[in-house]
Parts: C-alpha cells; sequence; structure tokens
C-alpha cells in the first residue's frame, strides 16, 4: 500500500509538470498551439476541474449528488462582477467577495437541503439551483439579465512584475490555486472530518447512532462544495471578464456531474481528467466540426455504459483490482469507491475519535 | 382584472392538460425501472417532426396523429433495447446522464435532418380554429389535447386494471422481484413498458407541433416542466401526473396575472415545497427511490 | 482465478481506452491545418450554429461566403487570398469570448464578424476590444454595441433596435391606432425594442395598455394572450424573435386574437414566416432587406439581382436579410481593409468610418463615424401568406421604407452615451 501511495505521488507530480508546460513555447509553437488551442481554454479547463471536484466533495463523501452546483458557481461569477463593477476592487478582493456570495447562497438554501437524501436531495438542489437562474436572470437591472454583464479584469500578479501574456499569468496563478485546492481536498479527505463524512455515506443511520449530528457534517459539507464552485465561479467571471445567467443553470450544473463521471467519481484526479476530455474535447471537437453535439452526446453514451467509473476511474480500478482482487459490483450505487484513499473507514473508531475531540 | 380570471384558470387548467400529458409517458417509464429519461422532450420532437414529413407527403393528420406515435415507439424500443437495458441493474443517475448524451445527440440529428429553422406544422382545420366559451374564445386544439389526454388516461387505466398484462405491470411496479420470482418475464415487461412511455409521448409530440413552432429544439423546452411535474404528482401514480399537470399549469397561468416575473420560477417553487414536505408526491407511493 | 476469456466488456474497455490514448497522441494530426500558408488571409466568423438562431447564422454565413468567393475571384485582398475561419459559439455569451479569443491568438484571424444574439454581440465585442481587433457585428440588434458599449473597433451592419421601432412605429400607429399592447421578450434586445416603441408613443400621444415580459424560450403565451384580449387595444406589437415569435404568433392565431387584433412589430425574419403555418403568416412588420421589389431596389439594382439569382441557383431558396448582412459585413470590411492597403485595426476602421457606398439597396449607405452603424433604410411590410403563383416564398408585401436618418439617433443624442476613442 505504501506503493501504491508513492505510485500515486509521483503520478501527480507528473501531471503537474505536464500541466505547467502546456503553454510554454518551444520554438514557434506551444505544445497548446499544436493542438490549436488558446491558453484562455487551459485555465477554463482548470476552473471547470475544481467546480466538478465541489460535485465530488459531496458525492464521494457525502454520497449526495448535486443538480444545483452551478447555482453556486454563478453566484461567484456574478459577486466577483458586481463588486467590480460597483466598488472597482482588486483582483483578489473580487475573488473573495464571489466566493462568499456562493458561501452564502449555501448558507441559506442548505438547512432546506438537509431535511432530504438520495434522490430527492438531488431533485431539491435542481430546483433551489433553477430559482437562483430565475432570479438571476429577472434581476436584469443588476444583473444585465440574459445579456449578462461584462466588467473589466483588475490586475492580477505583483506590482511591477511585466508578463507579456494577460492570459498565460492567469493560467499559471489558476494552476498554482489548482494543486492548492487539490491538496486541500486530499487533506479534507484524510481528516476526521473526511472519514466521517465517508462513514456518514456508507452508513448514515449508524453514525447518527453514534451519537454525531450527521446533518452537522453534511451542512459543512455542502458549504465547503459550494465555496469551491463559488471560487471557481469567481474565477471564470473574472477569465472571460463577463457573468451570465446561464451559468446558473441546471445545463451548466449537469455538465460539472458529467465532467465528474466522464474522469472517474470518487477519485482525485478524475475531475481534472474528466475537465479535459470535455472542455478541452468540446473545443476541439465544435472547431472542427458543426455537429459537435452528436459527437459530445455520444461521447457521453459511451462513458455511461463502458466507462462508469470514468477514464481515470476505470485505470485506477484496474490497478486496485490487482491489489485487492475484488472488482467494484457494477449494482454499486455511483457513490460506491473501492479505493478510499487507505483502508475502509471505520465507523465506530472514527466517530469515538470525533467525540472525544 | 377579475373579467381575466375566469379565463386565465380556464386556460391554466387545459395548459395543465396538456403539460400532465407531457408527463406522463415520463413518469410510466420512472414508475417501473427508476430510469429518468432526460431524452423525452427528444422523442416528443421525433414524433412531430415524423407527423410533418407524413402530412407532407400526402397523409391526413389523423394518420400521423397514430402512425408518427408508432414509429416513435419503434426508435424508443431499439433504444431502450440496446442502451438503456444495460443500465437497469445500476444506480439510476446513469440512466440519467446517458440519456441526456442522448438528447444532445437527438438535437444535432434533427437539424441535419430536417433542417435548422422551423418546419410549418399545424393542426387541421376543424381543431385550428376556435370554440366561442362565453367568457373567451378558445382555441380547439387545446381542447382536444384535453380530451385525447382523457381518452388515452381511459384506455391506459383499462389495460392497467382489466388486462392480464397490465395487472402484472401494477405487480412488477410495486415488487420486481417477486413478480420475476413467480414466472413473468421482466424484460418483456420493461419494454412494453418503456413502449407505452413512449407512445404517449409521441402522441403529446405530435400534439405539442401543432401548438408550438417545430424545431430541432422543441423538446427542451417541455423537458423540465415534464419533470416537475411528474416529481409534484408523485413517484409511481400516473393519477398523480395528472393532478400534478393540472396544479402546474394553474400555477403558471395565475402567476402570470399576479406576478409574470415569477412564472418560471413558481413551478420550481412547487417542486421544492412538495419534496420538503411530501417528497414522494401528491400521489406517489412510499418507498419508489428509498 | 476464473476464467481468462476476455468478456466483451472487457474489450470494449480495452478498444476504448487504446482508441482515446491513439487520438490524444495524434489529435494534432486530425485538426485541418487553418490556414499555415502565411499569405492567406484569415477572418473569423462567430456565429450560433447549434441552438435556436441555427437558421439564421446558416444564413448569414452563406451570405458571408458569397462575398468571400466573390473577393477571391477578384484576387483577393492585397493579393492575398482570403479564408473564412468558423467557430460556433453555441448561443453562450462565455464561449463566444473564448472562441473570439482562439480566433484571435490561435488562428491569428485579422478581424472577427458574426454573432446574432445580442448577448454574444456584446462580449464578442468587449472580447474583441481586449486583444485590439476588429471587431463587425453583422446580426445582433441591440442599441448598446452601438450605444453604452460602442468601441472604436466594433461596427454593426443590421439595424439598431432604435431604428427598427422607429422605422415601424409611425407606420403602425397611422395604420391602426394609438393604443398598444407590447408582448416584449425579458432581454436586452427586447428592452431595446420597448424603450423604442414608447419613445414614438410619447411623440405621438398614444398608450401603451399593456407590456408584458416573457421570458426567453417560451413555449406558451396563452397566460399573456388572454390579458391581451380582455384588454382590447388596437394592435398587438409582438416583440419576440425566433421560436418564441413562432410560438406566439401560432398561439395568437388559435386563440382568434389576429383576426379582432393586427399583430405588428418592428422586425420579422424571411425564416420565421416560412416556419409558421399559414393561417398563423399575418400582420405588419419592420423588413431589414427583402430579396425583391423596387421599393428595395430602386429603379435597377444589377448588384442585387446577381446577388438574388446566384444565391438561389446554390441554395435552393432566396437570400434572406441574414444573408444581406453577412454580405455586406464581409465585402465591406474587405474592402476597407483592400483600401487601408493594411490588416491594422486602427487603419481599416478609419477606413470604414463614414465611407460611402452602394450596396444591395437603393441609395448610399456609409458606417457612421459616431458610433459606427451602418446607416441605410429600413422598409415596412405585410405578409401575404401564400407567397405569390410564380413563388412560394415571396411572402413578404414592402409597402413604404425609411431612410436612415429619419430612424436612428442622431449624432449629437448618440453621443451621450458612445465615444469612440481610437488608441493612442
Amino acid at each position: 500500500m505504501k506503493n501504491r501511495q508513492t505510485q500515486g505521488l509521483i503520478g501527480s507530480i507528473l501531471a503537474l509538470i505536464l500541466l505547467a508546460i502546456l503553454p510554454v513555447k518551444l520554438g514557434s509553437h506551444s505544445i497548446l498551439g499544436l493542438m490549436h488551442l488558446d491558453v484562455s481554454i487551459l485555465s477554463e479547463m482548470l476552473l471547470f476541474a475544481i467546480a466538478a471536484m465541489s460535485v465530488n466533495l459531496l458525492l464521494g463523501y457525502t454520497g449526495q449528488m448535486s443538480f444545483g452546483n452551478a447555482a453556486y458557481f454563478g453566484l461567484g461569477a456574478y459577486g466577483a462582477g458586481l463588486s467590480i463593477h460597483y466598488w472597482d476592487v482588486k483582483f483578489i478582493v473580487a475573488t473573495l467577495i464571489g466566493t462568499g456570495i456562493a458561501i452564502l447562497g449555501a448558507v441559506v438554501v442548505g438547512p432546506f437541503l438537509l431535511r432530504r437524501r438520495g434522490i430527492y436531495f438531488s431533485l431539491l438542489t435542481l430546483a433551489f439551483g433553477q430559482v437562483f437562474y430565475f432570479i438571476a436572470y429577472r434581476a436584469n437591472h443588476i444583473t444585465g439579465g440574459e445579456d449578462g454583464m461584462s466588467f473589466s479584469r483588475p490586475y492580477l500578479g505583483f506590482p511591477g512584475w511585466h508578463v507579456d501574456v494577460r492570459e498565460m499569468s492567469f493560467y499559471y496563478a489558476m494552476l498554482i490555486l489548482f494543486v492548492a485546492i487539490l491538496i486541500a481536498f486530499w487533506l479534507i479527505v484524510r481528516s476526521p472530518f473526511g472519514r466521517t463524512l465517508q462513514a456518514i455515506r456508507q452508513n448514515e443511520l449508524r453514525v447518527r447512532y453514534l451519537g454525531l449530528d450527521t446533518n452537522r457534517f453534511i451542512y459543512v459539507a455542502l458549504i465547503v462544495s459550494a465555496a469551491m464552485a463559488g471560487l471557481a465561479g469567481a474565477l471564470y467571471g473574472l477569465l472571460i471578464m463577463f457573468a451570465a445567467p446561464l451559468m446558473l443553470d441546471w445545463h451548466q450544473s449537469g455538465d460539472f456531474v458529467m465532467i465528474m463521471i466522464l474522469g472517474g467519481a470518487g477519485t482525485i484526479w478524475g475531475p481534472l481528467v474528466g475537465s479535459f476530455i470535455y472542455v478541452i474535447g468540446k473545443d476541439i471537437i465544435s472547431t472542427i466540426t458543426e455537429t459537435w453535439q452528436i459527437y459530445i452526446g455520444a461521447l457521453f453514451v459511451i462513458c455511461v455504459l463502458a466507462f462508469p467509473r470514468g477514464l481515470f476511474g476505470t485505470i485506477l480500478n484496474a490497478i486496485v483490482r490487482r491489489d485487492v482482487g475484488a472488482p467494484v459490483s457494477e449494482e454499486a450505487p455511483i457513490s460506491e469507491v473501492p479505493w478510499d484513499h487507505g483502508p475502509t473507514p471505520n465507523a465506530a473508531a472514527m466517530a469515538t475519535e470525533q467525540k472525544e475531540r | 382584472m377579475l373579467a381575466n380570471v375566469a379565463p386565465s384558470v380556464f386556460n391554466g387548467l387545459v395548459l395543465g392538460a396538456f403539460y400532465a400529458f407531457v408527463a406522463i409517458g415520463l413518469s410510466l417509464i420512472m414508475n417501473l425501472t427508476g430510469t429518468i429519461n432526460l431524452a423525452h422532450g427528444s422523442f416528443l420532437t421525433l414524433a412531430g417532426y415524423l407527423a410533418f414529413t407524413l402530412v407532407s407527403r400526402g397523409t391526413s393528420f389523423w394518420f400521423a396523429l397514430v402512425v408518427a406515435p408508432l414509429l416513435t415507439v419503434v426508435v424508443g424500443v431499439a433504444v431502450e433495447r440496446l442502451l438503456i437495458v444495460p443500465l437497469y441493474k445500476r444506480d439510476p443517475m446513469f440512466s440519467l446522464l446517458l440519456t441526456f448524451g442522448l438528447a444532445l445527440i437527438a438535437e444535432e440529428v434533427y437539424r441535419l435532418i430536417w433542417g435548422p429553422n422551423g418546419v410549418p406544422f399545424s393542426a387541421p382545420g376543424i381543431l385550428g380554429g376556435g370554440l366561442n366559451l362565453g367568457f373567451m374564445q378558445f382555441p380547439t386544439l387545446r381542447l382536444f389535447i384535453a380530451l385525447v389526454l382523457a381518452l388515452a388516461m381511459a384506455l391506459l387505466a383499462i389495460f392497467l386494471w382489466r388486462t392480464r398484462f397490465g395487472l402484472r405491470l401494477r405487480a412488477a411496479v410495486q415488487d420486481t422481484e417477486m413478480i420475476a420470482a413467480m414466472g413473468t418475464s421482466t424484460q418483456m415487461l420493461y419494454m412494453v413498458n418503456f413502449a407505452i412511455g413512449i407512445f404517449l409521448a409521441g402522441l403529446a409530440g405530435v400534439l405539442a407541433s401543432g401548438l408550438l413552432g417545430l424545431s430541432p429544439t422543441m423538446g427542451n423546452a417541455l423537458l423540465m416542466p415534464a419533470f416537475v411535474v411528474a416529481i409534484i404528482g408523485g413517484m409511481g401514480s400516473l393519477f398523480g401526473s395528472i393532478v400534478g399537470g393540472l396544479l402546474v399549469g394553474l400555477a403558471i397561468s395565475v402567476t402570470t396575472l399576479y406576478m409574470p416575473a415569477a412564472n418560471e420560477i413558481i413551478m420550481y417553487i412547487l417542486m421544492a415545497v412538495v419534496l420538503l414536505i411530501r417528497p414522494r408526491g401528491l400521489f406517489g407511493t412510499e418507498g419508489l427511490f428509498g | 482465478m476464473a476464467d481468462h476469456k476476455i468478456s466483451r466488456e472487457t474489450f470494449i474497455k480495452g478498444a476504448g481506452i487504446g482508441t482515446v490514448a491513439a487520438a490524444s497522441v495524434g489529435f494534432p494530426a486530425f485538426i485541418p491545418s487553418r490556414g499555415e500558408a502565411a499569405d492567406v488571409l484569415r477572418i473569423g466568423l462567430v456565429e450560433e450554429y447549434t441552438g435556436v438562431f441555427a437558421a439564421y447564422a446558416v444564413s448569414e454565413t452563406r451570405g458571408a461566403e458569397m462575398a468571400l468567393e466573390a473577393w477571391n475571384k477578384r484576387g483577393g485582398v492585397m493579393g492575398r487570398q482570403v479564408q473564412l475561419v468558423k467557430e460556433d459559439c453555441q448561443n453562450d455569451p462565455g464561449v463566444t469570448v473564448q472562441k473570439v479569443r482562439k480566433l484571435i491568438n490561435q488562428d491569428k484571424v485579422a478581424a472577427v464578424m458574426g454573432t446574432i444574439n445580442s448577448a454574444d454581440s456584446l462580449s464578442a465585442s468587449n472580447a474583441a476590444n481586449s486583444l485590439g481587433t476588429l471587431f463587425m457585428d453583422s446580426g445582433g440588434h441591440t442599441d448598446d454595441v452601438t450605444g453604452k458599449d460602442c468601441h472604436w473597433s466594433t461596427f454593426r451592419t443590421c439595424h439598431s433596435t432604435w431604428m427598427e421601432t422607429h422605422a415601424t412605429g409611425y407606420a403602425i400607429a397611422n395604420k391602426f391606432g394609438k393604443k398598444w399592447y407590447l408582448i416584449t421578450p425579458d432581454y436586452a434586445f427586447g428592452h431595446a425594442l420597448a424603450r423604442g416603441y414608447e419613445d414614438v408613443i410619447k411623440k405621438i400621444g398614444g398608450t401603451i395598455v399593456g407590456n408584458d415580459l416573457t421570458p426567453v424560450g417560451t413555449t406558451d403565451f396563452s397566460p399573456y394572450l388572454t390579458k391581451v384580449a380582455a384588454a382590447k387595444p388596437d394592435c398587438l406589437i409582438v416583440l419576440p424573435q425566433g421560436a418564441d415569435f413562432v410560438n406566439c404568433l401560432k398561439q395568437a392565431n388559435s386563440f382568434g386574437l389576429l383576426k379582432k387584433i393586427p399583430a405588428a412589430g418592428p422586425q420579422v425574419e424571411l425564416e420565421a414566416i416560412w416556419s409558421l403555418p399559414e393561417a398563423a403568416r399575418v400582420g405588419y412588420w419592420g423588413v431589414e432587406w427583402y430579396y425583391k421589389g423596387d421599393k428595395v431596389f430602386g429603379k435597377s439594382n444589377p448588384m442585387a439581382e446577381a446577388f438574388v439569382s446566384q444565391y438561389r441557383k446554390s441554395h435552393g431558396e432566396p437570400p434572406t436579410a441574414r444573408s444581406c448582412f453577412g454580405y455586406v459585413t464581409l465585402d465591406r470590411m474587405l474592402w476597407a481593409m483592400n483600401e487601408a492597403k493594411s490588416v491594422d485595426p486602427v487603419k481599416v476602421a478609419k477606413k470604414l468610418e463614414n465611407a460611402r457606398f452602394h450596396s444591395m439597396w437603393e441609395g448610399e449607405a456609409y458606417y457612421r463615424g459616431a458610433d459606427h452603424q451602418l446607416m441605410w433604410p429600413m422598409w415596412f411590410a405585410s405578409i401575404r401568406g401564400k407567397g405569390t403563383p410564380q413563388d412560394k416564398y415571396d411572402v413578404f408585401d414592402v409597402l413604404d421604407s425609411q431612410p436612415a436618418d429619419k430612424i436612428e439617433q442622431s449624432v449629437a443624442e448618440k453621443a451621450k452615451v458612445c465615444h469612440i476613442a481610437y488608441p493612442a
């Protein structure tokens, strides 16, 4: 198992190096140039990966599927945009305000969501997500309505540090942030809090019998998830210098879920792999052909039928099977993951540990 | 203002019947297998386009009204057997994602076959006009839709409650394992159930094409209302879908009268309220989704 | 271990992973090389090829491609052949920004044109401006593109919403009366139209007895139509476009409304009328261009006639106003580049400004220096549902035309919101 951890670490570092050199120019072409992409879309990939991670957090660690995370994403974008429009704030402040608004949204909606689990939870997230969407749509004196809101991007970087390509510096800032969030995600997962969430996912009733208020844990998970989505949204708004109601719509939420599934639900790198496939794939395919929707739709269909664990998840599953020997049953719920980072959490042990704090 | 209320209420109820019609196929399919069919709108649109093609080749509207849904069923059953059957034993979330992908494919395929611009399609002369109801002039087509809905429900009820197959279907909704243990082919049940659901969707689609502009994106706009109605009415209950539809139609119509800005949100608020108070829906059966 | 027979699933998975791996390595090979030749002049075309405006996108593209062919046949621009690089902005302003950036940064286009949805036009205009590149809005109508969001690098071909309302408002009032009921799509384009008509109504002393804001994508207009019937206006003003326009008219017809209350509006598209059943093809509408008639062409217009006949031959149906937008936009853009002997956006923009030209309508037109709006006439037409015996597509009966300076805001008025400032 130590072996697996080192393998994972090496793989992660390699992946990060790859991400870092993608936009760099070798001669007159960057790798991105060969793939005919702009560095801006690569930043979008990272941000959508973060948004998918927010859904992943809830699914993998509380077992609940959210179809409304785009609402927080959009609230983040509008929060950033509105704060720049009305108060002319700096980059980091705009990002924080956007994230804050998203968190506020979750704080307000959370208590309602907590009352249900499973499919009803998912439907509630959808319903509330749509309510936020329509508010953004209708409050068009503030938000610009369907036309959305343009705003300028405050300078990002150290004063006096002259960077040639605006989007390039944005990308590297996003990469650093992405790594930070990845590490944070990893830490949360390994913490007693994370382990309690996994125990809740496995059997909520049992955890409750052990004396823990599961609602409180899920509420915190909701807020963390919303914060991640909101952060991604605020940065996305700053990336494209625009906020639009479509960012809150259920189609956007569905995209985040799809990205998570494409890469692999319940894994740490799944969302990034999924985001690469979806964001970059859609960009390239829509450039090549006008009938790109057929290919993207076919991608979803094939993924669900043949790769329900996602691309990264399937590879990981194959590796785990070598060690553990037992495949994940097909009938397992979508939130079931066999390779929990470490041995199967012992709910009783964790709960006792939690209580003693 | 009061003069507006009666027409709005009436219109809302009939609109609700339309939404119920659109939702009933979705509900039927969800009930038995837990399949959440996000391609439902696409089947609606397909039936509309097939009807349009039939009518432009010279058949009558009535012929197309029956045949187009049947052709759609053929496509639907093919999709079910090939793509959805593998998902029956899996988490229902997968069927949702798969059908999401199918809807994307379908929209583009329609664009390729019938063009990006909408095509002109309308109900024939008798249905095209309006009836003078005294307090308002009302489109005959909408009343016709309500009539067809009532008829379809009656036939469905007879099928479910008076035939042996229908009995098995109802039993399977209650307890699939038991009915399989008693020797019934569950695959046959699933297929027939799906076929009926698609037929109803097709029927609703042909009628919808008379109401709305027939274009590749027509079904997309109807998907969410259908979904919301099915949830509100209740999983596991067809009667619930009808009541849910009427309720949603009425709510939208009345909200438009007094607070137009909220008329799109109202159905989601209703959905949230139902989910919070009685998640299985107004007439749903307990335990369908745990 | 159990049997080693490869199950079907494993095979699919293996094949799948293998294909994905091969594809991701070989991907660059699949991307068609986009004008690697240094002497090709690339122009970006951003349109909504998927979504509800797909039909208009196709029309605009066809028009642009005809202009492209014409220029390339004549030897290109400054001796260089021109290539159109198309991107689908998917009716999403966020995607629009990314595509514009890609066109400018990766494909190295000299300029960008296109968009139909006003939201996409605004975001494309801003994105192009932030990268110092020319953007010509062929089909997005909102006033703001040449109003409060104007840029030195942005030009607009189609009429502005103010032009549309003022070309039609007075005629509507004269024909039907001054009590209007408005159905307005709830986005900037719709609001701009409503504001335009409110201005006309104020000037003629009429009243707006009702104004319902409908969400874009409304499928059911019945709640609004019942209100309209009850309010008994002189005229129903229908502002929604695209699918909403079709739904609204179809349903208004089914409620018997159109027999009692005339429908009218600032703009109608041929594509929309063609997709309506005959019974719903009614009303009096603003028309931005039409493919025949001396009210549009003047006494003789060989350029227009050639355009129409060639278009009909290639595509089997007549060109629409959208085709005209696409053609004129690319044609003038390339002309300006050729005249300026440069692709430098500032030089090209300055050449475009106020340059008078003849095109596919009567009289001269020019992109006004104050706001970069194309100043050209607009027409008013009624609908004949069946077309004519010779031509089933000929559904517009053009009644009159209005010159641009009568229908658009004056330079002084525009100066209050728009300040064109070239970079130093």
